[in-house]
């Protein structure tokens, strides 16, 4: 059998959803209306930290057009979920440990109602103290916010801490001619999906349950479902319609919708659904942990790096959600993309009352990004060298081992990146230049920012996808994945995969909704492991199915199936006779054979001892550069990015418009994450509940980004591909930072890097209420 | 009340509440589901629609204070035939959409421009979408493709008046 070069993959496409979307025939979970469909609501909780001493329901089941009303006491063991610690309640169970906690929950024939519901809920909750510094949740008589342990550690104490060690990385600090010291610290960030919640829920006859989710892994949803609502899982269904954003924002707070909308409909027999409004999004939803990092690097005089010792403390806020897997990968890649002699890293989190907090694109690496490339431009500083030499001369390369133990022995980009983002951006020119600035006006600086981010779910688990494709009477294709599309544009790899292998126009696949009754379980969608581990899994299926293709053509063209030439599709036999596809496809089903195949992928088996901080986190990773060009004001400390320069090693490219897109929507959100996102926690309260006060980036405060994607080959991959949906944001808000640092000769260590933190070095205090957020719990139609 | 208005070419009437919004009017009324609600008080622009000429946040508009205009949605904005318009193919061959949320609002914001400014550069195309949030694509194809619109559109106009 005879290869030939693509014909899709790589190649400019359509994304398969798209003509749904700019046409607004596209249906999003707030476009779906059932007749008798009921509406839903929660009771929030309005304190950071409480008992709930009595919750008596019943005068919501006397207000007009309430159906029913639930709390953790319908739900199996009530309402218990979570992983990989189990310490959420589908609603509140005796304690709230956040404002927006959901207590209670109201179906009512109209939203009006069901609001009217939840405030006749009597609800007496006694305050309990509560943690709002995450210094201080560990002390011996903090109060406790996390679950019991029974293995003596405190209870406030997130899971493990998590180490890198490589060495004995004081001493070689000690041995350093160059040191340099800082503490960074990230606040909160909001993942702003411009579609809030919302989910609908409709019972079956047979008693299961029909749940249409904007979440991320439906197959978590499912399961949660099944466990909470005690019934089997092949009595709980979840549907994802179209996902107006994500971000790793859709999980928990999904789940929870899914889990009441699902209870109140088994109750009343009718359709429910819930939608937020973006108040009730931005309380009661999960946001990016904070990191607080101690970071100290050394270097020898001629410029090569050491050793680096980090520390970091994150706020989980009062649930864990995925944050223990985030402490994991902020650890893994605290001290960057560089070799030391020595290294040391013990990141650890904490429960506190601040919201909570879970995945969130990146996951730990853009918060410890933003302090070890700040700290690695210090450093260049100090030696009197070019930020872009001092990296090159220490950076991972290939056949280098990584201080975790790993040897990089394939699709290692980062110096490439390096070389062709410093030509494009002008950098040698400009950097000379603006340091000969004199204005005391307006300065420009040019800075940059290199990373590496490990690809999938590493040694956080079990790393597994599967795919079914099948040939239906029309002879077009259909294809599944568990791997699920919120706007990554990952149904347009798969179908260009399937398109691929079998030889036929993207146009003759079509891809099914991500749906718990017709995909195969595949783990999370999260940590950019789409395109590798659905790309893999459909890429089996698709050759699977193929194989059955190739034993009908050889039958039809009496040869051996060794013998056939495949040429776009169609097949070629001996006789040199084109024999297409659809003719082929017609046999085999004359012959009875089957036309449709599964594929499942197994990443390489990986190892990583979490007590001795070393072994293979990951199984490769993507590379990436980013180079800021700032203006700043130095009047009002207003910071305007002119420019960045984007070079990422992302394998072989599968769909290039998508992966562009990806890029540069992540330098999107690392700038806001940079300027101007900020979240507030007031003693609890959330200070920003709508896009008037959270400031995520317009059209004007993006920059014109010119990208350019190297394709370091990976050899696992799909074609070589590798990832990089959450890379993408990772160096945006440090090359920013260390741009900043070159405009004004000032280092600002937190985030945002707001005007007043730029002009004067810190923050400056709003007045802060309660109020912002309690009124928000009630806000919408009423 | 009774409603009457000219939506999307179209002279209808409908009874609804005075105290709806536009958005509420178009979405649950009219079953037009293509206007997208994001936050509600006018921040996103999910909801845009043309309301005699001027691009408006339906989410901030009285269902009343519709009567009598001429409003075209997203809906409003394919080919006569059904088919895609120009913008919105370029939006897919320019790699525009992602999750798609904030995309029938970004289309009718740049008919509302393309229709006062045929000629915009980069920078002023960014700023008539400086009231449609995107969190997804970073607006650059977005750019990408409304330029590419206003360019092609212009070369048609051309060629028709050369003609």
């Amino acid at each position: 059998m005879h290869t030939h070069s693509l014909r899709y993959v790589g190649k400019p496409a359509r994304r398969v959803d798209a003509a749904d979307k700019v046409s607004g025939r596209g249906k999003y979970i707030a476009d779906y209306t059932l007749p008798g469909m009921l509406h839903a609501r929660c009771l929030r909780s309005t304190v950071p930290h409480g008992r709930i001493v009595r919750l008596d329901v019943t005068p919501a089941l006397q207000v007009p057009g309430v159906r029913a009303v639930i709390t953790s006491a319908d739900f199996c063991d009530h309402g218990n979920y979570g992983f990989p610690v189990k310490d959420k309640y589908m609603l509140a169970y005796q304690k709230v440990r956040y404002v927006g906690e959901a207590i209670a929950a109201v179906a009512a024939d109209t939203p009006e109602a069901a609001l009217a519901g939840v405030r006749a809920i009597i609800c007496e909750i006694e305050p309990l103290p509560a943690i709002f510094d995450p210094r201080q949740a560990l002390d011996p008589n903090a109060p406790q916010v996390g679950p019991d342990r029974t293995d003596g550690k405190h209870p406030n104490l997130l899971a493990e801490h998590q180490y890198v060690k490589k060495g004995d990385a004081e001493a070689a600090l000690a041995n350093c001619d160059v040191i340099v010291e800082a503490h960074f610290e990230v606040g909160h960030q909001e993942h702003a999906y411009i579609e809030p919640e919302g989910v609908l829920a409709v019972p079956t006859p047979e008693g299961g349950i029909v749940v249409y989710a904007p979440n991320q892994s439906p197959f978590i949803n499912q399961g949660n479902l099944a466990m909470v609502l005690g019934l089997p899982t092949n009595r709980v269904r979840v549907i994802q319609p179209y996902v107006g954003g994500s971000f790793g924002g859709k999980d928990d707070i999904v789940y929870e919708s899914s889990a009441q909308c699902a209870k109140l409909a088994l109750i009343t027999g009718r359709p429910v659904r819930m939608l937020f409004s973006r108040e009730e999004s931005m309380v009661a939803s999960y946001k990016r942990n904070t990191l607080s990092m101690d970071v100290r690097i050394g270097a020898t005089r001629d410029g090569q790096l050491r050793a680096c010792v980090f520390r970091g403390l994150m706020d989980s806020g009062a649930y864990a959600s995925e944050t223990p897997f985030t402490v994991w990968r902020a650890s893994i890649h605290a001290m960057g993309c560089y070799r030391y002699d020595a290294c040391d890293v013990d990141i650890y989190g904490v429960y506190t009352n601040n919201g909570y907090t879970g995945a969130f694109r990146g996951f730990g690496n853009p918060e410890v990004c933003f302090a070890i490339e700040q700290a690695i431009d210090e450093m260049a500083e100090k030696l009197g060298m070019d930020p872009i030499d001092f990296r090159l001369k220490n950076c991972l390369r290939l056949g280098d081992e990584t201080v975790h133990g790993q040897k990089l022995s394939e699709s290692v980009g980062l110096v490439e990146c390096l070389t062709l983002a410093r030509q494009l951006s002008d950098w040698d020119r400009k950097r000379a230049e603006y340091a000969r600035q004199t204005s005391t006006e307006v300065r420009r600086g040019i800075g940059v920012a290199a990373m590496y981010h490990g690809m999938s779910l590493g040694a956080e688990g079990a790393d597994y996808a599967a795919a079914t494709i099948t040939i239906l009477p029309d002879n077009t294709v259909e294809i599944t994945s568990g791997l699920t599309d919120y706007g990554t544009g990952s149904r347009t790899v798969f179908t260009l995969i399937a398109a691929e292998e079998l030889g036929i126009e993207p146009s003759r696949v079509r891809m099914l909704r991500p749906d718990t009754n017709t995909a195969l379980e595949s783990g999370p969608t999260v940590a950019s492991r789409s395109t590798v581990l659905g790309g893999n899994a459909m890429r089996i299926a698709a050759r699977n199915l193929r194989q059955t293709l190739d034993l009908a053509a050889a039958h039809l063209l009496n040869c051996d199936p060794r013998q056939l030439i495949r040429h776009n599709g169609s097949y070629i036999g001996p006789s040199e006779e084109e024999v297409p596809w659809e003719k082929v496809v017609e046999h085999a089903r004359e012959m009875g054979l089957i036309l449709s195949a599964h594929g499942r992928w197994e990443a390489p088996k990986i190892h990583w001892d979490h007590h001795a901080g070393r072994g293979t986190p990951y199984m490769a990773y993507h590379f990436g550069v980013q180079i800021a060009e700032v203006e700043v004001d130095l009047l009002t400390g207003l910071t305007r990015v002119l420019k960045i320069w984007a070079v990422h090693d992302v394998g072989k490219v599968i769909f290039p418009e998508g992966a562009y897109g990806q890029l540069y929507g992540g330098i999107a959100q690392g700038l806001g994450y940079a300027l101007t996102e900020q979240v507030t926690y007031a003693n609890g309260y959330l200070q920003q509940t709508n896009f008037d006060t959270y400031l995520i980036p317009t059209a004007m405060d993006v920059p014109e980004i010119e990208a350019r994607l190297i394709e370091a080959s990976y050899s696992e991959g799909p074609y070589g591909a590798k990832n990089i949906a959450e890379p993408a944001m990772v160096p945006t808000a440090p090359a920013i930072a260390n741009a900043i640092a070159h405009a004004t000769g000032r280092r600002i260590r937190r985030l945002p890097m707001n005007p007043e933190r730029v002009l004067l070095g810190e923050a400056l205090q709003r007045p802060t209420t309660p109020e912002v957020t309690t009124r928000a719990l009630f806000m919408g139609r009423a | 009340m009774e409603i009457s208005l000219v939506l999307n070419g179209k002279p209808i009437t409908v009874e609804a509440p005075a105290h709806i919004t536009l958005l509420e009017l178009l979405r649950e009324y009219l079953e037009l589901t293509g206007t997208k609600e994001g936050c509600d008080i006018g921040e996103c622009g999910a909801c845009a629609v043309i309301m005699d000429g001027m691009l408006v946040n339906s989410c901030l508009v009285l269902a009343p204070q519709a009567h009598g205009s001429t409003i075209t949605t997203i809906e409003g904005l394919c080919n006569a035939d059904g088919s895609l318009s120009d913008l919105q193919e370029n939006f897919i061959t320019y790699g525009a959409v992602q999750c798609g949320i904030c995309i029938p609002g970004m289309i009718v914001a740049a008919e509302a421009l393309l229709a006062k400014h045929p000629t915009p550069t980069r920078e002023e195309i960014r700023q008539a979408l400086i009231g449609n949030l995107c969190r997804c694509t970073g607006y650059q194809q977005i750019v990408d493709a409304i330029e590419a619109t206003a360019y092609a559109r212009r070369h048609l106009a051309e060629s028709v008046a050369r003609a």
